[in-house]
């Protein structure tokens, strides 16, 4: 009876992991495939003859180093800012006794209920005031901090004793001392979870580079591959599949070398709070 | 006398204050000041106005200052039939994609619950859509569900069966992105209920198992009530994610076919950035706001009722 079960689940899950597989597996197949295959009904499941000329012609076509430089450019920069600015308010929220830190606790909740849609128009006002427009930095400087880091940095922060803080505080060390060379080198672990949530989330993004960008050699790569799509003169779905997984490629390699940390950070940070 | 009481209170507790803490949450007050509460505040304003930007070639768009026109922008949202429509295809969406993403995810998590070979494999697996981002995501299911030449219509030809030219259909382009969405989330709602369904005591299924409780009985009375607050959290976060359907429209459909996939968020862009009614996309964007709120709070109130078991 039991055993029954199991072979059961075990069956269900195959299946759906197969199913799951279905859009990558087509990803990788339709940009292997010739122009003229990919036209082809029925389609083929594998092409006749793997095609890698994709790829040499794409990388030209979307001046891929260009805008795979402006991509890297512009996650690492905000995932180093959102780093440090949101474990530095993680960590006076957590450890600071201050006049208003609940107020301020109460604003920072009630800003992550804001659709990203309110903020588009005027974050795209303020870019053109302060001189931002058509540059990278417009990309980088307003998303130097996120909620969900101030919080995700707050919690971890919490664990860490009190008395360590103290000692250092009656040995005579500065506040900010403290923070570099205490409380720093304790959250790595968090750190690096945090780190690589939000490195994805901003290599992904699309929206604000659409908004706040209008110069092609300041393009990120989901702007450029989302632009492909809408280009007068249309090249062949097996191109923009071979762009797709260029553009893919990155994020997945360093989610399967740093898998663990982002499994945790996922998980600790949407649980517990 | 309560006076002099008071400021010493106060005296008292600036001392105590612990001033260096500003210092430390000044970069982050800063940038959420000017980038989120100030914009939040410039729409509500703007939504009041008659807001007539001012292009300036290759330095962008700059506002002018209009004149307060007091609630005639919630006016015209509420008689815009394209409005209307924006609600109704995002009522549609979140129909689909809610309870879709929900049920899957529990599922796997309690399939994957377990100790089996390739387990890892398979978590994997499910988890790699959410890092890959909805543009690239959009694009393959294009492919996929393509009326010429998509696999989908492939495998439904060898089974005899003419395929419909699935995103062009004002029925079905929707259904199609809301799975889109749902293949790309599934991973991550799987992991937040895999972390809960870890924190749920062993003994309990074993006490289960000694009354003779099937499967199905043991996940509707242990399993499913233990989550219940992972469910509260869940479907808050997929609900945000229902108003903020813009990319996947942008890509796969542009609003069409018969503006049958335009929701709420690609409609504000195109007013704002295609139309420049700076105003009207103002109103709308706060009504949108005014509903999540509602939304939130009314979901909260309801939460923390049923928590008393």
């Amino acid at each position: 009876m039991k055993r029954k079960k199991e072979f059961y689940a075990k069956v269900s899950l195959y299946i759906l992991t197969v199913i799951f597989l279905v859009p990558l597996y087509w990803l990788i197949v339709s940009s292997l495939k010739t122009d003229a295959e990919i036209t082809m009904f029925p389609p083929t499941l594998w092409p006749h003859q793997i095609n890698l000329k994709n790829f040499p012609y794409v990388w030209k076509y979307l001046h891929f180093t260009r805008t795979f430089l402006n991509s890297l450019i512009v996650s690492i920069s905000t995932t180093v800012l959102i780093v440090i600015f949101s474990t530095m308010a993680g960590y006076a929220f957590a450890k600071k006794k201050f006049i208003g830190s609940k107020f301020l606790m109460t604003v920072l909740i009630g800003t992550m209920t804001i659709p990203a849609t309110v903020l588009l128009l005027p974050l795209f006002f303020i870019i053109t005031k302060l001189g931002m427009y058509d540059k990278l930095v417009s990309l980088i400087l307003p998303f130097g901090v996120t909620v969900f880091g101030i919080f995700f940095m707050k919690q971890y922060i919490e664990d860490i004793p009190d008395a360590l803080i103290e000692a250092a505080r009656i040995d005579g060390c500065g506040e900010f001392k403290i923070f570099f060379t205490i409380i720093l080198p304790l959250l790595k672990p968090a750190i690096t979870s945090l780190a690589i949530i939000e490195f994805v989330n901003n290599w992904n993004s699309f929206t604000m580079p659409l908004v706040l960008l209008k110069s092609p050699e300041k393009y990120t790569l989901p702007l450029r591959l989302g632009m492909l799509s809408k280009e007068t003169v249309a090249i062949p779905w097996s191109q923009i599949m071979a762009a797709n997984v260029l553009t893919i490629l990155p994020v997945v390699i360093i989610f399967l070398l740093l898998q663990k940390y982002f499994v945790k950070g996922i998980m600790s940070g949407s649980v517990k709070g | 006398m309560k006076k002099a009481f008071n400021l010493e209170t106060l005296k008292w507790k600036l001392r105590k204050n612990d001033w260096s803490a500003y210092l430390f949450i000044l970069p982050a007050m800063i940038i959420v000041t000017m980038f989120i509460l100030y914009p939040a505040i410039w729409s509500l304003v703007s939504s009041f106005k008659d807001v007539k930007p001012l292009m300036l070639r290759n330095s962008g768009l700059f506002e002018v200052p209009g004149k307060w026109i007091g609630f005639k922008n919630y006016l015209l949202t509420f008689k815009d039939h394209l409005f209307l429509k924006s609600v109704v295809n995002t009522l549609y969406f979140s129909v689909i994609f809610i309870p879709l993403t929900m049920f899957c995810s529990v599922a796997l998590a309690v399939l994957l619950d377990r100790k089996i070979k390739g387990i890892n494999f398979m978590r994997t697996v499910f988890f790699i859509p959410y890092v890959i981002s909805i543009i690239s995501a959009s694009l393959i299911f294009m492919m996929l569900f393509n009326g010429d030449k998509g696999l989908v219509n492939g495998v439904l030809n060898l089974l005899n069966i003419k395929g419909p030219n699935w995103l062009s259909d004002t029925k079905l382009a929707m259904p199609i992105i809301a799975i889109m969405s749902s293949w790309r989330r599934i991973g991550y709602f799987m992991l937040i209920y895999l972390a809960g369904l870890q924190n749920i005591p062993k003994s309990l299924y074993e006490a289960a198992d000694i009354d003779g409780a099937s499967t199905f009985q043991q996940f509707r009375t242990i399993t499913w009530p233990l989550l219940r607050r992972i469910t509260m959290v869940v479907f808050i976060l997929l609900l945000i994610n229902c108003f903020n359907v813009f990319q996947e429209i942008f890509v796969m459909t542009g609003g069409g076919p018969a503006d049958s996939t335009i929701t709420i968020p690609f409609l504000i862009y195109n007013e704002a950035f295609k139309y420049f009614h700076i105003g009207k996309a103002s109103a709308m964007s706060y009504i949108l706001f005014v509903v999540v709120v509602i939304i939130s709070l009314t979901q909260n109130k309801i939460n923390s009722k049923k928590l008393d078991y």
